[in-house]
C-alpha cells in the first residue's frame, strides 16, 4: 500500500512539473512578444535592448491603415453576428424539432464548414460570388466567415434547445397564445443567455479570423489582414503594441469569464 | 414538419426554412460546387497565337499586292480565293484570341508539377506529425486539469489555457518569429554561450528550415487538442478511476482501458481540428517563412489566386485539400468508432 502511495506521489509530482513546463511554453513567447513593444529599437526585438519607451503606442495611434482596419473588423464582426445568429438559430430549430430521414445529412452539411480548412471557405466564396461579379471585400468576408460561425452558433443553440422544457410552449399554445406571441414570450427569453454567448463568440471568431478573410477580403483590409501584410513589408514594434493590447484585453475578459463561472458553480453548490 | 408548424406557425416555420436553405445553398453547397466546377476546366491560351495572326496579316498584304499585279482572270480568282481563305483563318484566330477555348477535364489535378506535389505531401506529413505530437503533449494536461485538480486549481489552469487560445493566431506565431529570428532569442542565447557570433553572421538560420513552421504550427494549434479532450475526460466518473485502481490496474492500464475509451470522441475531435487547422493554415507558414524557406501548400494556393491569376488550378488545389481533410475525418471516425454527431458538438 505504501509503495503504491509513494508511486502515486511520484507520478503526481512529474505531472505537476509537466503542467508547469507546458504553461511556461504557452506564456513565454507571449512575454517575449509583449516585451518588444516597449523596446526603443525600430526592429521588433528583445535582445537588442535600447531602453524602455512608449513611442510605439503613439505610433499605433497615428497609424491610419490600422485604425481603419479596426473599423473594418468591427463592421465585419457586426455583419457576421447579424448573419450567423439567425442562420444558426434556424438551423438549430429545424434540426431539433424535425426528426426526418435527412436529419443527419442536413446536420453534416451545416457543420461541414467547421471541418474544412478556413482558406477553402474563403476561396469557394470568392469563386461563387465572382460568377455574379461581386468582387472580394467586406461583404464577401461576412459571407465566408458567416458560413462557419453560423455553425458554431447552431451548435450552441442546439445544446440549449435540447434542454428546453417543451411543456411551457405547449401550455402557452393551449391557453390560446398565438405561435408568434409564444415564440417572443417563451422561446426567445429561454434562449436569451445563449443568444448573448453566441454573439460574443461570433464577435471574437470574426475579429480573430485570418485564413478565411485573407482570401475573401479583396482590396479591403481588416485589422488582422493588415497585421498579416505587415509581416511582408514594414514589420515594426507597432505590431507588438497591438499584441500587448490583445493580451491585456484577453486576460481581463478571460478572468471575468472564469470568475463568473466560479461564482455560478459556488451558487449551485450552496443550493 | 408537422411539429414545427404546430408550435411556431406558418410564418416562423417559413422563416426558419428559408434561412436554413439560404445558409445551406448560398453559403455552403453552391460555393463548394462552383469551386469544384472551376477546378474541372481550364482555358487554353496559345502563346504563339498573336504572332500567327500578325504573320497572316502580312501574308494577306502580300497577296493583295499580288492581286493588283495579276494579269489573267484565272490568276486573279486564284489569289482572291487564297485571300478569302486567309481572312477566314484570321477571323477564327482572332475569335480564339478574344475567347480562348475552354476545356473540361482533370488536368488541373493531374498536371500538378512534381515540386507542387512534393509540397502537398510535405504539408500533409507535417500536419500529421503536428497532430500526433499535440495529442501526446495534450492528453496528460487535459487529464490533469479534468481529474487531478481541485476545482479552484482547475479554474485557474483553464484560465491559463483560455488566454493564449483567445489571442490572435498571427500574434502567437509572431512571438515564435521573434524567438527563432536570426538575431532572435535563441540565437542571442547561443551567442551569449559563445556558440555563434552575430558579427560574422554565423547564427543558426532557423527560419530557413521547415522545422520552424512545424514548431509554430504546434504552438498555434495545440490548444485545439486540449479542449475537446478535456470536455470528454471531465464527464468521466471519478469512481470509475478508483474502481479500476481498486481492481489492481496500474496507471497505464487505467488509461488504456478506462479513460481513453471514454475520451474517444474528444480525441477524435481534437485530432480532426488540429490536422485540419495545420494543413490549411496560411498564417503560420506565411509568417514563419517570410519567403525565406520554401512554400507550403496553402501558400501555393494563395499564389495561384493572387499572383499567377490561375483560379482554375487554385480551385483544384483547394479541393484537393478538402479531400485530404475529408479522408482524415473518415479515418478518424473509423478508428475511434464515432459518428458525425459525436464529432461536431
Amino acid at each position: 500500500m505504501s509503495t503504491q502511495r509513494q508511486g502515486r506521489d511520484w507520478s503526481t509530482l512529474v505531472l505537476d512539473i509537466y503542467v508547469v513546463v507546458f504553461f511556461v511554453y504557452l506564456f513565454a513567447p507571449l512575454l517575449v512578444m509583449s516585451l518588444a513593444a516597449f523596446n526603443a529599437y525600430e526592429y521588433p526585438s528583445v535582445t537588442q535592448w535600447r531602453g524602455w519607451t512608449l513611442q510605439w503606442f503613439g505610433e499605433l495611434a497615428r497609424d491610419d491603415r490600422i485604425l481603419q482596419g479596426v473599423v473594418n473588423s468591427l463592421i465585419v464582426a457586426l455583419g457576421v453576428i447579424l448573419v450567423a445568429l439567425p442562420l444558426g438559430l434556424s438551423g438549430a430549430f429545424i434540426l431539433t424539432r424535425l426528426r426526418g430521414r435527412y436529419n443527419n445529412l442536413l446536420y453534416a452539411i451545416l457543420v461541414s464548414p467547421l471541418l474544412i480548412p478556413g482558406i477553402v471557405l474563403g476561396i469557394s466564396t470568392l469563386i461563387f460570388w465572382g460568377r455574379v461579379d461581386v468582387p472580394g471585400g467586406l461583404f464577401l468576408t461576412v459571407m465566408a466567415q458567416g458560413s462557419f460561425i453560423a455553425a458554431y452558433s447552431m451548435l450552441l443553440f442546439m445544446a440549449r434547445l435540447q434542454r428546453q422544457d417543451r411543456g411551457l410552449e405547449e401550455a402557452a399554445l393551449d391557453l390560446g397564445a398565438s405561435s408568434f406571441f409564444m415564440f417572443r414570450r417563451i422561446t426567445v427569453p429561454f434562449l436569451m443567455p445563449t443568444i448573448l454567448t453566441a454573439a460574443v463568440i461570433a464577435f471574437l471568431q470574426s475579429i480573430e479570423n485570418y485564413n478565411t478573410t485573407v482570401f475573401a477580403i479583396g482590396g479591403d483590409w481588416t485589422l488582422v489582414t493588415e497585421i498579416g501584410s505587415r509581416f511582408r513589408f514594414g514589420l515594426s514594434p507597432v505590431i507588438n503594441v497591438i499584441g500587448v493590447i490583445f493580451v491585456v484585453f484577453t486576460v481581463i475578459a478571460a478572468s471575468v469569464y472564469v470568475l463568473q463561472k466560479e461564482r455560478e458553480r459556488k451558487r449551485k453548490l450552496a443550493r | 414538419m408537422h411539429e414545427l408548424l404546430r408550435s411556431y406557425g406558418r410564418t416562423l416555420t417559413g422563416v426558419f426554412i428559408t434561412l436554413t436553405a439560404f445558409w445551406m445553398l448560398i453559403m455552403i453547397l453552391l460555393p463548394q460546387a462552383f469551386m469544384i466546377e472551376h477546378s474541372l476546366w481550364w482555358i487554353d491560351r496559345d502563346d504563339q497565337l498573336g504572332m500567327r495572326i500578325d504573320r497572316a496579316y502580312s501574308d494577306m498584304g502580300l497577296l493583295e499586292f499580288d492581286l493588283g499585279q495579276a494579269d489573267t482572270p484565272e490568276g486573279k480568282a486564284d489569289i482572291q480565293e487564297r485571300i478569302d481563305g486567309l481572312k477566314a483563318d484570321i477571323a477564327a484566330m482572332e475569335a480564339e484570341e478574344t475567347a480562348p477555348p475552354k476545356h473540361y477535364g482533370f488536368d488541373n489535378y493531374t498536371k500538378m508539377s512534381a515540386l507542387h506535389f512534393e509540397i502537398f505531401l510535405k504539408s500533409i506529413g507535417y500536419s500529421l506529425a503536428v497532430t500526433i505530437l499535440a495529442l501526446i503533449v495534450c492528453y496528460p494536461i487535459a487529464f490533469t486539469i479534468a481529474k487531478l485538480s481541485t476545482p479552484n486549481k482547475a479554474a485557474l489552469l483553464m484560465l491559463g489555457l483560455i488566454v493564449p487560445y483567445a489571442i490572435n493566431e498571427l500574434l502567437r506565431v509572431y512571438a515564435w518569429l521573434m524567438i527563432l529570428d536570426y538575431q532572435g532569442v535563441i540565437n542571442s542565447l547561443l551567442a551569449w554561450l559563445g556558440l555563434v557570433s552575430f558579427e560574422d553572421k554565423s547564427w543558426v538560420p532557423f527560419l530557413e528550415y521547415s522545422g520552424s513552421v512545424f514548431v509554430a504550427l504546434i504552438y498555434a494549434y495545440v490548444l485545439f487538442m486540449i479542449f475537446p479532450i478535456y470536455n470528454t475526460v471531465e464527464t468521466l466518473d471519478r469512481n470509475q478511476l478508483e474502481a479500476s485502481e481498486d481492481l489492481g490496474a496500474g496507471v497505464i492500464r487505467t488509461h488504456l482501458r478506462v479513460v481513453i475509451p471514454h475520451a474517444k470522441p474528444g480525441i477524435a475531435v481534437g485530432c480532426i481540428m488540429t490536422f485540419m487547422l495545420s494543413v490549411g493554415s496560411y498564417s503560420v507558414p506565411q509568417i514563419m517563412t517570410r519567403g525565406k524557406s520554401g512554400d507550403w501548400f496553402s501558400q501555393l494556393i494563395y499564389r495561384q489566386f493572387f499572383e499567377s491569376q490561375n483560379w482554375n488550378s487554385g480551385a483544384a488545389y483547394s479541393f484537393s485539400l478538402v479531400l485530404v481533410c475529408l479522408g482524415f475525418i473518415l479515418i478518424m471516425m473509423k478508428v475511434f468508432k464515432v459518428g458525425i454527431r459525436d464529432i461536431a458538438k
